[in-house]
């Protein structure tokens, strides 16, 4: 029976060709424009550490100045001081714990038939890579060296290494930079996280850095500060080390817990570190501590502008109006068929199978619908990376997108012929057999 | 005489419509008019929130940055050994650069418009005055900076060779004259006289005391966190790092030609260093403003699809009413309506459900612009937008169904006599 339907149909709608194309394109029209904002949503805001970043915490305190203000209303600063973050590092109270910082400095390779270049740094304990799940190609990460002995050790990313080592196992070698001789440890593989959540100072999402270096380097070195650098002292001294100990914030400053139950501790803990440091003349503010998993981090840092929301909502109404649009149209294309539908119910159809066979008409519009929709939807992203070229790292049509397109595309094709449907079943067949 | 103008009117096509049967019909094809008139109220609602962003972020993108963004282009140049002297390294370059015929000038500088990070001071104009407080982006540019950058002086003086301090990065030392723009002198001194600032003393940071020495017309912030993009402070400062950014400003229409050869000359002057990153402000500019070029674009496009669908759906039911309707119209031919009323009567038509699509849409659009302040800051809807959103809607409709009604004005009369 559904196939005879289906032979109806097809026939039906190669009768009615203009019409028919015109209800799906615009069908198309409506759900691929939601689903590329949806999917640009959808992507922005997807978790970068799934399985852990319940447990994977970024921490904010304020040691800002009594009556001012570092983030209105009344927030924490982003980063933190250079003080704190070692101090929260070395107190090793957490499963994983790493601050980091961004900087950069010129990479003088040894070969002198590889031009000198200026590597973009990311400076940051040890516990950075599995806290963070870094992928690595080849050796690994550091551990998080004590205060004041730190070894001059080097992870490169994937381009980095094949720029200089030609893309072979870079492990053991040694590379001249920064005036320094240093020692590769490891080697990542591609690795480029969106939204760069562990460091949002340069936007939600840029490129990733050419190499890593333990952060006491950056201080030993003097390299200069990435980033971020908030003040609000007026009398930080000329050199170097007076930043690193004034409460100029410029760490971006992780943790990792066993548990997500763990987290109550591990405030407590802050907090009796704070008081402790209220005791020796710091933090002049009342205690406000942060501790915002990844998620909140990211919904803090409104990773998704309002402009994406903005437009989505507007291509909802755009689907609507499509909506609407393929209903009127499909009004028109059942009226002209009244004639045929009398005639097939004075010859015994009867009212069920009419409504079934309008059906699998519409459902045909449907089909048609989302994949045009589909075709628009890869146009569109391709559009969008275009417009946005920060975004095209992750910018890409999956599957889970593709079936929900299909998806709305058939209920909205059953949506927009339903009540037509309804109306062509219902009428009396009397009076067009005239 | 009233009489005539009385007969003159009623001849008029539209006065001899009749109107209370044409309202019947429409009333009689609910489902079809709801889903038209509902098209129409949210197109009106998308259309006038759209173009009211839409136009919002064209502002944005028209205002200047006080420079001469068509002819100036940066570039860094850093040296990488030992032995390198950033100080004489710049020297060098800026005297150079000054003397070849297509440069008017440069200047080397880590911030400029579009630059993407500067640090922002704390200016007050008398010292623990909390509610004076203005908050402007700093500019360390020497002498020439005004002269590169393309600014206009509108009071004071320039600064002079021998007020500008060269400093090396750790050295905070400020200088105690300065040069403020307008929108900074207007914040701090609540005046538009602006010669008589010039010789006023200023406090920076609650630290330093300067004197305001001149006063530039406009140089935005090259970022611009706090919402205060206009205000900027130029302090007579160099600083010297192994990274030098100098910005070039040329002749007109020089910019290409002189970009090509600046490069092929640095690289031959000094092998101790590396030249990168050389951009045009143009082009910094385009990418500052990314996202406001995408999301114009992209609501252009909604806009332009949208009409497109709307006038689709009119021009479609339209058809089909004159389809439905061609032995109706035949009978009113034969009736003695001539081309002109049956014309006529389907404007009417379309005027009538676009004015109550109009209607229902006002309020859709107040309701979509009152969500989106809600929820995103955004800033309320002009009323103007939505009228223009009804006129090109009313314009759309009419051209939508122009060809159907044209199609039907030209029924023969003899279409009664015919059964369907």
């Amino acid at each position: 029976m559904l196939q005879y339907y289906f032979k109806l149909s097809l026939k039906n709608i190669s009768r009615q060709k203009g019409l028919s194309v015109l209800i799906s394109t615009t069908l198309g029209l409506g759900i691929a424009a939601c689903m590329i904002t949806y999917s640009l949503i959808h992507l922005m805001s997807k978790d970068p550490l799934p399985n852990k970043s319940e447990r994977v915490f970024h921490i904010q305190f304020d040691n800002w100045q009594l009556g001012l203000a570092a983030i209105a209303p009344d927030l924490p600063p982003d980063e933190v001081t250079w003080r704190d973050a070692m101090n929260i590092v070395h107190a090793k109270q957490a499963k994983y714990q790493a601050a980091n910082a961004i900087t950069w400095g010129m990479v003088t390779p040894a070969d002198k038939n590889i031009p000198p270049f200026l590597g973009i740094i990311r400076a940051t304990h040890g516990e950075f890579f599995p806290m963070f799940k870094v992928p690595f190609l080849y050796g690994q990460g550091w551990q998080n060296f004590p205060a004041n002995n730190v070894e001059y050790v080097t992870v490169l990313s994937k381009s980095t290494n094949k720029r200089i080592f030609g893309g072979l196992n870079s492990v053991g070698q040694t590379l001249p930079m920064l005036g320094k001789l240093f020692t590769v440890v490891g080697v990542l593989d591609d690795w480029h996280p969106s939204p760069k959540f562990f460091d949002m100072s340069f936007g939600a999402f840029y490129q990733p850095e050419d190499i890593y270096l333990p952060l006491q380097i950056k201080s030993e070195l003097e390299l200069p500060h990435g980033g971020n650098l908030n003040c609000w002292e007026t009398n930080i001294a000329d050199d170097y080390q007076a930043i690193l100990n004034s409460e100029c914030v410029n760490l971006n400053l992780w943790v990792e817990l066993p548990s997500a139950q763990n987290k109550q501790q591990y405030e407590n803990f802050l907090k009796a570190y704070v008081e402790q440091q209220k005791a020796l003349g710091r933090f002049p503010k009342a205690i406000n501590n942060q501790l915002l998993d990844i998620n909140q981090w990211l919904a803090h840092k409104e990773v998704v502008s309002a402009d994406m929301y903005v437009f989505f909502y507007l291509a909802l109404l755009f689907l609507l109006v499509c909506l609407f649009n393929a209903a009127s149209l499909m009004s028109t294309k059942f009226t002209a068929k009244n004639s045929e539908v009398a005639l097939r119910r004075a010859l015994g159809a009867n009212q069920q199978s009419i409504f079934a066979q309008c059906l699998t008409e519409t459902s045909i519009l449907g089909g048609l619908g989302a994949l045009i929709g589909l075709v628009l939807c890869i146009f569109g992203l391709q559009g969008i990376t275009y417009l946005y070229p920060n975004f095209s790292a992750f910018v890409s049509l999956d599957m889970t997108l593709m079936l929900i397109t299909v998806c709305i595309s058939l209920v909205s094709s059953i949506l927009a012929g339903l009540i037509p449907i309804i109306k062509v079943c219902r009428l009396a067949p009397a009076s067009y057999l005239k | 005489m009233i009489t005539k103008v009385k007969k003159y009117i009623s001849q008029l096509p539209f006065a001899r419509i009749a109107y209370r049967p044409m309202f019947s019909t429409l009333l009689r094809q609910k489902y079809a008019m709801t889903v038209l008139i509902l098209q129409i109220a949210l197109t009106l609602a998308v259309i006038s929130n759209g173009l009211f962003i839409a136009s919002q972020r064209l502002d944005i993108l028209q205002r200047t940055s006080g420079i001469d963004e068509n002819n100036t282009f940066v570039l860094t140049s850093s040296g990488f050994t030992e032995n390198f002297d950033p100080k004489t390294s710049m020297q060098t370059d800026l005297a150079e650069f000054r003397q070849m015929p297509t440069i008017i000038d440069a200047v080397a500088t880590y911030s400029f418009p579009f630059s993407g990070s500067s640090e922002w001071d704390d200016l007050r104009p008398l010292l623990g005055n909390e509610q004076n407080s203005v908050p402007a982006s700093s500019y360390k540019l020497d002498e020439h900076g005004i002269n590169a950058l393309g600014l206009s002086l509108i009071a004071g003086e320039n600064f002079s060779p021998s007020e500008v301090l060269w400093q090396t990065e750790s050295n905070k030392t400020i200088p105690n004259v300065v040069i403020i723009t307008t929108s900074v002198a207007e914040g701090l001194f609540h005046t538009q006289d602006w010669s008589s600032l010039v010789g006023k003393t200023i406090f920076i940071n609650e630290a330093h005391s300067a004197i305001i020495k001149g006063i530039v017309l406009q140089l935005q912030a090259p970022w611009d966190p706090v919402g205060q993009i206009e205000n900027s402070i130029i302090y007579p400062r160099v600083v010297t790092r192994n990274s030098a950014r100098y910005l070039i400003r040329t002749k007109p229409a020089m910019l290409q030609s002189t970009i090509a050869e600046v490069e092929r000359h640095l690289g031959m002057s000094n092998q101790q260093r590396m030249i990168r990153k050389v951009q045009t402000i143009q082009t910094l500019r385009k990418e500052v403003y990314g996202p406001d070029i995408a999301a114009i674009t992209i609501l252009l496009v909604v806009i332009t699809t949208l009409s497109i669908i709307a006038a689709m759906g009119i021009g479609g039911i339209t058809s089909f009413n004159v389809l439905q309707r061609h032995k109706q119209i035949g009978i009113r031919r034969a009736l003695g309506a001539n081309k002109i009323d049956i014309l006529s009567q389907f404007f009417a038509e379309n005027i009538m459900q676009t004015s109550a699509g109009i209607f229902i849409g006002c309020i859709f659009a107040v309701g979509l612009n009152m969500f989106l302040v809600a929820q995103y800051a955004l800033p309320k809807l002009p009323f103007i937008y939505i009228i223009f959103a009804a006129l090109c809607l009313y314009v759309l409709g009419i051209l939508a169904t122009l060809k159907p009604a044209l199609r039907a004005m030209n029924v023969s009369p003899a279409e009664a006599t015919r059964s369907q």
